[in-house]
């Protein structure tokens, strides 16, 4: 980074195209914060492979990422199994040679308190939460180790500070997120690569909706300091800022996005 | 109209990194700064590259100094949009004994209090506006703890307590605050102090295998004044290179 004479004109041209040439990969692509993620990269000239268990949704924003002018690739992918994973990582290969930013999203959100929560369900939330983030990081630091670079990024949650009342499996998957994010971290600090989280508030996506009706799900998600109802394109000034340039030394950290309503 | 940064601590290796990346990223910069001379240099620097800077001088730690610093800002741009709180230091590194009750007020004074008062004259004017976004500087330290740096480490977690208790108070206001924690960085105050050996042998201990540039603190803060930003408040953000993990 130069902050010389001239800097400032440099800096603004900089400024819109963060990503340009970059690869990205985004599970849990199809809906909701993934898909305000995926486009949201490609906005910045990130080529994005749109990664999710739901292939027809992954495609309409793969779509979506080819009328912005960006590349889009729509991957079906369950990141709960090994097999599937690899065809992820060899199908983004393939298409765009590399990949410099993996974006961790996908996850599921089973409700039941702990007595009544079925093993199914438990293995289920922690293999799709917790198991996927280990399937896809490993299948993709090998290439950004030989690049020395990389960026992966984790969407946790807050929840897995706070807890969640019936959504014990949940807040454990993302705070193991959170120490697996740390000793990635740690592990791949050397070769250039950052490993970071953020941590959402509650949003106003799908996720939530499954679990509260309408009216409840309203207040509560305005009930923080700002009064404000995050929406998925909320999370993405963190993302676009951890994948850039600007956050080349922040590593091992999970970063709030929550309008003050958990303070770390 | 331009917007306002004001910054203190201008002058120095982190504070001077920031104000250009203000400048670069549009704002008017008050560099202020308890020694003159290297604030009028970061302006005269930021001048010649095509922004827009003042340099002003204020001891942070003197109530009056900085009333009479905010009011004559406020007076004459008429917003402050920013406020960066980046004065401060560790001063001593002394053993709890040796440190005298004088040396202790003054670090505690010099980053805290200081803090504080900034806050305290800002904070209205950003009110008034209904936006504003403060950003104060922690430290690693201030999360770790640090051996001979005793009133340091205290001011610092001071400041990450102070932070998100001011957040509270000001979201209403839609006033975002937030306190960014420097790791190991190449400032020239903290690398005269460094021989070029210790440093390396340092970067073993460092994840990402290097110490910190003071870009990279300023991209830092930049990043938490710009919309990118606008839902985090109360916030504290490591830049270490994974040196601490909190």
């Amino acid at each position: 980074m130069d902050y010389g004479p001239n800097a400032a004109c440099e800096r603004r041209r900089r400024d819109a195209m963060r990503l340009k040439d970059k690869v990205a990969v985004v599970t849990g692509g199809a809906q909701g914060i993934g898909r305000a993620i995926a486009l949201g990269l490609g906005h910045e000239g990130a080529k994005v492979a749109v990664a999710d268990l739901q292939a027809d949704k992954a495609e309409a924003v793969a779509d979506e990422l080819n009328r912005l002018g960006a590349e889009g690739l729509a991957v079906e992918v369950d990141v709960a199994n090994e097999a599937s994973v690899k065809r992820l990582a060899q199908k983004a290969f393939d298409r765009f040679g590399r990949v410099d930013i993996l974006v961790n999203d996908a996850g599921v959100y089973l409700k039941a308190s702990v007595v009544a929560m079925t093993e199914e369900n438990w293995d289920r939330t922690l293999n799709v939460n917790l198991g996927g983030n280990f399937l896809c990081s490993r299948a993709f630091v090998p290439s950004m180790r030989a690049q020395k670079s990389g960026r992966i990024l984790s969407i946790a949650s807050g929840i897995a500070h706070y807890g969640a009342k019936e959504f014990a499996p949940y807040a454990a998957s993302k705070a193991a997120i959170i120490g697996f994010v740390k000793s990635l971290a740690r592990e791949v600090g050397p070769d250039g690569i950052t490993v970071n989280a953020i941590c959402p508030g509650a949003a106003n996506t799908a996720m939530p909706r499954t679990h509260r009706t309408e009216e409840e799900l309203m207040a509560r998600l305005r009930a923080n300091p700002l009064g404000h109802v995050l929406e998925p394109e909320d999370f993405v000034g963190a993302v676009l800022y951890l994948a850039s340039d600007a956050g080349s030394y922040v590593t091992g950290q999970a970063i709030n996005v929550n309008c003050g309503s958990y303070m770390t | 109209m331009n917007k306002v940064a004001l910054i203190t601590g201008g002058g120095g290796g982190i504070g001077g990194a920031v104000a250009h990346r203000m400048a670069a990223g549009g704002f008017t910069v008050i560099v202020a700064d308890y020694d003159h001379r290297a604030a009028e240099q970061v302006r005269a620097e930021i001048v010649s590259a095509g922004g827009k800077a003042e340099a002003l001088s204020v001891d942070v730690t003197q109530a009056r100094e900085v009333k009479a610093l905010v009011t004559d800002i406020a007076n004459r741009f008429n917003r402050i949009d920013v406020l960066a709180n980046i004065a401060g230091g560790s001063i001593y590194t002394k053993r709890i004994e040796e440190l005298t009750w004088a040396q202790w007020k003054e670090v505690i004074d010099l980053n805290l209090k200081g803090t504080f008062l900034m806050c305290r004259e800002v904070a209205p004017v950003m009110q008034r506006q209904k936006s504003g976004r403060i950003l104060n500087t922690a430290s690693n330290y201030g999360v770790t703890g640090s051996a001979l740096r005793t009133p340091y480490a205290a001011a610092k977690a001071g400041i990450i307590a102070f932070t998100k208790t001011l957040a509270q108070e000001l979201a209403p206001n839609g006033i975002l605050v937030n306190t960014v924690a420097p790791g190991p960085t190449d400032t020239p105050r903290v690398m005269e102090k460094e021989s070029p050996d210790a440093r390396r042998q340092r970067w073993s201990s460092i994840p990402l295998g290097r110490t910190g540039k003071p870009e990279d603190l300023a991209e830092a803060f930049y990043f938490l004044t710009t919309a990118q930003s606008a839902w985090i408040t109360g916030q504290t953000l490591h830049v270490n290179g994974g040196v601490v993990m909190p």
